[in-house]
């Protein structure tokens, strides 16, 4: 039978998201909504001191509540091997201890974890969480970096680097040289935490959470409780946004885990939106000192980079601040120095565009500074320092269309009548302000596994250990499967988000559809090539000793070039008398990757309108141009970009975990007073994708796009507001406070 | 959450006797802010007394006003056409609290009772004069960057308050001479709307000059000529659903370009809605230019004072005020 | 129907379910005395119940309708309607984001209204009538036409917000207040989105309401 014409679904095509309807009826199940037979509730006692030891825990009013199992503490917790172990910092992805859930009595940073109550109804649990009694004996704690930056060290793990000479800025003819301040930044995804663990057996394990990387998180449970793969399950094919914030094993899953063992029953922990704040990680603070120097015609002669961030007393958390500024211009001078300030503060985790975003932040905002200490256009002085290979390491870029994403998006936006004198501008009541900036962020692809099973009623179901947090991996590589195999997007079934399933990357560091998309691209090929072999070695085949040039792939069969007679896959399974086929194909990059640098790039051009009496500002035009490599959606390619605007936003002019120091508690530990942007601030938006394709990076074309959009857009944004306004706002956020 | 009794009365006496027979009983209506404090265990009481069957909702016109019943929703108030018409100070300043889905909850008598958003009040971790008297002031020497500029105690450390009250509705209405109807254990009686709320004095915990078991039964607003020449300006961190850093109630009458008659509140400065009486006498029988606003906002801003983190309210609030009065001015 | 100064919740129209009976008739015969003589049966029903802790977490009946059926049901009076809604009845659509009131991802309707579930206990919605995502096309073969649009302009990402937003969209238009994009604006921004989907959410809004579907 002929199947009927393929749907919209080829790579690049705007399809609609596969998961689309789960997601708009509510039939979409998040990590806090496996409601499991016999399920109980875990609920979280937190300390409230910062530092010290628990003197005494009284558990018993809590134990004698109604519906009351156990109150899991220190004092009872079952043993966690890995713990006593500790962590082994050759493989761990951050260095230090890991901070143990109910190890001892030592309290590192407010709101920790002290006691998990476990009971029949969330109600119960809820109440009884508050009746554990907790004593401590306190420490003088520090969790202000301001005051505390002589204790700064370079991590074990340097980012530091230099070319030519150091400090080589301050001998130029024009320079500049300012500090900038990020504040904390929380994930927040709407979503709050959450884990259900059931113990099958005395060592297996299934958890029910919110993970970026399914597979990672196995690790970290096995390693922890000294289990075989096969006996620990991870499951999270729905996550509810983490933006990095679930690329750990963090409390919720230890403390269910050890719930679950310790009363025989599943236990479901979901966190409180204050737990949020300081239990899943947050974007560190950062000081930054930037240091440019030109000649009077704008060319870079030197860069300094010296960047600040804090980290817990137990790990050294480092980012990627000095990133963007190695390779963005072509300087032959550069230095760039990375150090860490410990506080008695929960370790800070990867946070959209990590490093980069608050790097770029500083690097963005001085060469607008520069532009103008030069009298230069901020747009003229970019394209003067363009490098066309990356000042890092003198290697090729595999693909670099930035010079594309500033002359488009410069057009797009009317760059060219913006007035450059600050405050020149007006709408109405309201000062207008342009501003512009550049952003670089890694285009990588690591190791990724995927199977591919055709099965007999013609459904191809494909299955990878990868995530989905939004950007619409489910679609994507339903899109890249039906593309390579010649079929209809409706036979295709992507499936992820469980660890039984072959190995892929963790989703952060925007490289999930050039890594997963390349294993879904390579299993898709293999089982091609084996169904091909089926239906040229099979006598009787109507493409029996066919030869493999004269063949096609499309509408779901293998046909002779320029006929229409061939054999659908479905047929080619029956004459070979097989029920399914399955490939499992690993991918992976080859050596030539090793040439190049890989890098995605964008242009941001922003209209801001700032209220002249209240300081109140609004993002009113953006326009994003940005080269992702090749274009797997454009439907969810371009949401990409508004997602990043959005969070632009949200860092430039509202976001910042506020903790008085004092107490070393967060002041703003609700969705109330910590702003993130609201349908009211969204403004125009207008995304230019290059889509060119990078065929270092992945067979498909594919770089990366999910951070890339919110590299320097917090300093577009200051740095239309100080065209706006005449006020160089070097401490973010914006608020209209800084402005009056 | 601690577990309560729910009830549920249909009268007003029952509604009341349940109040006064226990020390901490509540009233729910809307229950948008008593259900957040009670999940953060801020407060605990004992029976949660349920209102919503009481006929308390309707919006009419009464002798020389209109009357707001206390259990009127915030939407439905906004919305309805003789305050649209007659009194647009009150849904601009509606409409500009909260969130669409809040405003179909609350009520304006609980709208009038929500707590301040403190954020010392809100965690029960940290010492807080209105929570726990006697604790302290957290904000005082804290975070105060949401905190009062006017009529604070920054005195005695185990009184002391310098919170807000946070109700954009409340602006408008104190400038509109609302009156209060409140019925309780000992009858009916009025409260001008200006002595309804308190300042922090030596008893923050107070909001409200509401005496234990009253209950609000009605708001009316007096007949003005302040139908055309209003406007409500909140400054706030965000463009929407964000709670005033500075906001000003502004209405005129006009005639011929001379201040009539004036109204001028704020709110986001004080620990209740801040009327200005002074600068509204300064603004009466003047011409209606940026010169006398500028003088209103001077004198608005007399006896004002900051802390550390909240002296951008200075500098802010008097240029809102002229602000707000500017557009009110525009021709409607 | 009898008149009484204090009715308890469920009234007496809806038998409550067996196992709850004996409760409610300790419950309704004390309530019924408070009425009586409010200050001193207080301290008395504090007495017969040993304290508030369990003087009130004996279940109660209520009858809610959601989504078109009448659903007799048991609950301690803290019970919020969403957690009512997840951890009872396994209706998961309706989603819980901050539990304050600050999100909108448990945005339902109330007897046709858009409300948030968190703040909303379930012994208060007595006798109304509760629609979730879950309830709102007509018949679960077909989407709502704010469903459809929402996929068609890629209106959510992760898709947890999403129920929320959908079922404040439909109130949105439902109230008026979707007449422009800037009423939109105002008007949805009590719905959070954390992936900054709003500017197609926007556009998925302005099409429903153009098109003239009933929603």
């Amino acid at each position: 039978m002929e199947e009927s014409a393929v749907k919209t679904g080829q790579i690049g095509d705007p399809l609609n998201r596969v998961d689309g309807r789960l997601k708009v009826t509510g039939g979409a199940r998040y990590a806090a909504e496996y409601n499991l037979p016999g399920i109980t509730f875990g609920v979280l006692t937190t300390s409230t001191i910062t530092k010290g030891r628990i003197r005494a825990i009284d558990t018993k009013a809590a134990e004698k509540a109604p519906g009351v199992l156990a109150v899991v503490t220190h004092k009872n917790s079952p043993k966690v091997p890995g713990y006593e172990a500790g962590t082994d910092n050759a493989q761990s992805r951050v260095h230090g201890q890991e901070f143990r859930v109910f190890y001892d009595d030592r309290i590192y940073y407010n709101n920790q974890p002290v006691a998990l109550v476990i009971a029949d109804t969330l109600e119960r649990a809820t109440y009884a969480a508050s009746l554990v009694s907790v004593t401590y004996n306190e420490d003088k704690h520090q969790t202000n970096i301001k005051t505390q930056t002589e204790k700064a060290f370079k991590p074990e793990r340097p980012e530091d680097y230099a070319r030519g000479e150091a400090d080589a800025y301050k001998t130029a003819p024009v320079r500049i040289e300012r500090e900038y301040h990020t504040p904390i930044h929380v994930h927040n995804p709407m979503e709050p935490h959450a884990a259900t663990a059931v113990w099958e057996a005395d060592d297996k394990v299934i958890i029910y959470n919110k993970a970026q990387g399914v597979k990672l998180a196995q690790k970290d449970i096995m390693k922890s409780f000294d289990l075989k793969e096969e006996n620990v399950r991870v499951h999270s094919p729905f996550v509810g946004g983490a933006f990095g914030s679930s690329s750990r094993i963090w409390p919720q899953e230890m403390a269910a885990i050890l719930g679950a063992k310790k009363v025989g029953r599943p236990v479901k922990v979901v966190l409180k939106r204050d737990q949020v704040f300081n239990m899943v990680g947050y974007r560190p603070r950062s000081i930054q000192k930037v240091g440019l120097g030109a000649t009077a015609d704008g060319k870079l002669i030197g860069v300094t980079h010296e960047a600040m961030g804090l980290t817990s007393t137990y790990e050294q958390f480092t980012e990627r601040i000095v990133h963007p500024t190695k390779s963005l211009y072509r300087s032959p001078n550069l230095n760039a120095v990375y150090k860490l300030v410990p506080l008695d503060l929960s370790t800070p985790c990867w946070t959209r565009g990590p490093g980069e975003s608050s790097g770029s932040f500083a690097l963005e905002s001085a060469m607008d500074e520069l532009a103008y200490a030069l009298n230069m256009d901020p747009l003229a002085l970019r394209l003067k320092n363009f490098a066309d290979k990356d000042p890092e390491n003198d290697k090729p870029w595999s693909s670099n269309y930035l010079r594309a994403c500033y002359e488009r998006g410069a057009e797009r936006f009317g760059w060219s009548k913006r007035n450059p004198k600050p405050r020149s501008m007006r709408s109405g009541d309201m000062l207008v302000g342009m501003g512009m900036s550049a952003g670089i962020y890694k285009a990588e692809r690591t190791t990724a596994s995927a199977r591919a099973k055709l099965r007999s009623d013609g459904l191809l179901v494909v299955q990878s250990a990868a995530a989905d947090v939004g950007p619409g991996t489910y679609t994507i590589m339903t899109q890249i499967a039906a593309d390579t195999m010649g079929l209809d997007v409706s036979k295709v079934r992507f499936e992820l988000g469980d660890s039984s399933f072959p190995q892929a990357p963790p989703q952060y560091g925007s490289h999930t559809t050039a890594s997963v998309g390349s294993a879904v691209h390579d299993v898709c090929v293999a089982l091609k090539q084996r169904l091909q072999e089926l239906a040229v070695n099979k006598q009787g085949s109507a493409l029996y000793q066919a030869s493999a040039d004269d063949l096609v792939f499309a509408d779901n069969a293998i046909r002779l070039k320029g006929r229409s007679n061939g054999l659908s896959y479905t047929e080619i399974l029956k004459l070979n008398n097989l029920p399914e086929l399955e490939v499992t194909k690993e991918s992976k990059s080859g050596p030539e990757k090793e040439k190049f640098s890989t890098k995605s790039f964008c242009a941001t051009f922003i209209e801001v309108h700032v209220h002249p009496v209240t300081g109140m500002v609004q993002v009113r035009r953006v326009v994003s141009a940005v080269d992702a490599g090749r274009i797997m959606n454009l439907k969810t390619a371009r949401s990409q970009i508004l997602s990043s605007t959005i969070w632009g936003i949200g860092m430039a002019l509202m976001e910042e975990g506020v903790i008085d120091h004092r107490f070393g508690r967060y002041m703003n530990k609700d969705l109330a007073e910590y702003h993130v942007p609201v349908c009211a601030d969204t403004p125009d938006m207008d995304v230019i994708l290059i889509d060119k394709p990078d065929p270092i990076v992945s067979p498909t074309g594919a770089k990366g796009i999910g951070e890339i959009g919110m590299v320097g857009f917090a300093a577009a944004v200051a740095n239309a507001v100080f065209h706006a306004t005449g006020k160089r706002i070097r401490e973010l956020p914006i608020t209209p406070d800084k402005l009056v | 959450m601690i577990n309560f009794q729910y009830v549920r009365p249909t009268t007003q006496q029952a509604s009341v006797a349940a109040l006064t027979g226990n020390p901490t009983a509540q009233f729910i209506a809307g229950g948008t802010n008593l259900i957040d404090l009670m999940k953060r265990g801020v407060t605990a009481p004992e029976t949660v007394v349920d209102i919503n069957a009481l006929p308390l909702r309707s919006i009419d016109r009464q002798g020389n006003g209109i009357r707001i019943g206390a259990l009127a929703l915030n939407s439905a108030v906004a919305d309805h056409p003789l305050i649209r018409r007659q009194q647009p100070l009150l849904t601009q300043a509606l409409n500009a609290g909260a969130s669409a889905q809040i405003r179909n909850m609350a009520t304006m008598g609980g709208n009038m009772l929500q707590r301040t958003r403190c954020h010392y009040f809100y965690d029960t971790a940290l010492p807080c004069n209105k929570r726990e008297p006697g604790s302290g002031c957290g904000a005082l020497a804290g975070f105060n960057r949401i905190h009062a500029i006017f009529g604070t105690n920054d005195r005695d450390p185990k009184q002391a308050c310098i919170a807000v009250h946070p109700s954009d509705m409340c602006v408008a209405l104190v400038a509109l001479d609302a009156t209060v109807l409140v019925t309780g254990p000992t009858g009916e009686r009025r409260i001008p709307f200006i002595d309804f709320h308190r300042l922090p004095g030596n008893t923050p915990e107070r909001d409200t000059n509401l005496e234990r078991g009253e209950l609000i039964l009605a708001l009316d607003i007096p007949d003005n000529g302040f139908a055309r020449h209003v406007h409500y300006l909140k400054v706030r961190d965000r463009n929407s659903y964000a709670f005033a850093l500075v906001s000003v109630a502004a209405a005129l009458d006009l005639s011929n370009g001379t201040i009539r008659n004036a109204r001028l509140a704020m709110g986001g400065v004080a620990h209740k809605p801040w009327r200005l009486l002074d600068a509204e006498k300064a603004l009466i029988g003047k011409p209606a230019t940026e010169t006398t606003f500028r003088q209103a906002a001077d004198l608005a801003m007399q006896g004002a004072k900051a802390y550390e983190h909240n002296a951008f309210k200075l500098r802010m609030s008097p240029g809102a005020i002229v602000e707000a009065l500017k557009t009110a001015a525009r021709p409607a | 129907m009898k008149h009484r100064t204090f009715s308890v919740l469920f009234g007496n129209e809806q038998e409550p379910p067996h196992t709850a009976r004996r409760d409610f008739l300790k419950q309704s015969s004390l309530l019924t005395a408070l009425a009586l003589a409010p200050s001193s049966v207080v301290q008395a029903a504090e007495t017969v119940f040993g304290g508030r802790a369990s003087s009130a977490a004996e279940p109660i009946p209520v009858v809610i309708e959601i989504n078109g059926t009448s659903r007799s049901l048991s609950v301690e009076p803290r019970v919020t309607l969403l957690d009512l809604l997840r951890e009872q009845l396994d209706m998961t659509g309706t989603k819980k984001g901050c539990d304050y009131g600050q999100c909108g991802a448990c945005t339902v309707h109330v007897d046709g209204q858009r409300v948030l579930a968190c703040l909303s206990l379930a012994v208060m919605m007595q006798g109304r009538q509760v629609t979730t995502i879950e309830g709102l096309a007509e018949n679960p073969e077909q989407l709502h036409p704010m469903q459809e649009a929402f996929i068609r302009h890629d209106g959510f990402q992760c898709g947890y917000c999403t129920p929320g937003q959908i079922m404040s969209a439909v109130g949105c238009i439902r109230e008026g207040h979707a007449d422009s994009a800037a009423e939109i604006r105002e008007y949805m921004s009590g719905n959070l989105c954390r992936c900054g989907a709003y500017s197609n959410i926007i556009a998925a809004i302005e099409e429903v309401k153009k098109g003239g579907a009933k929603v």
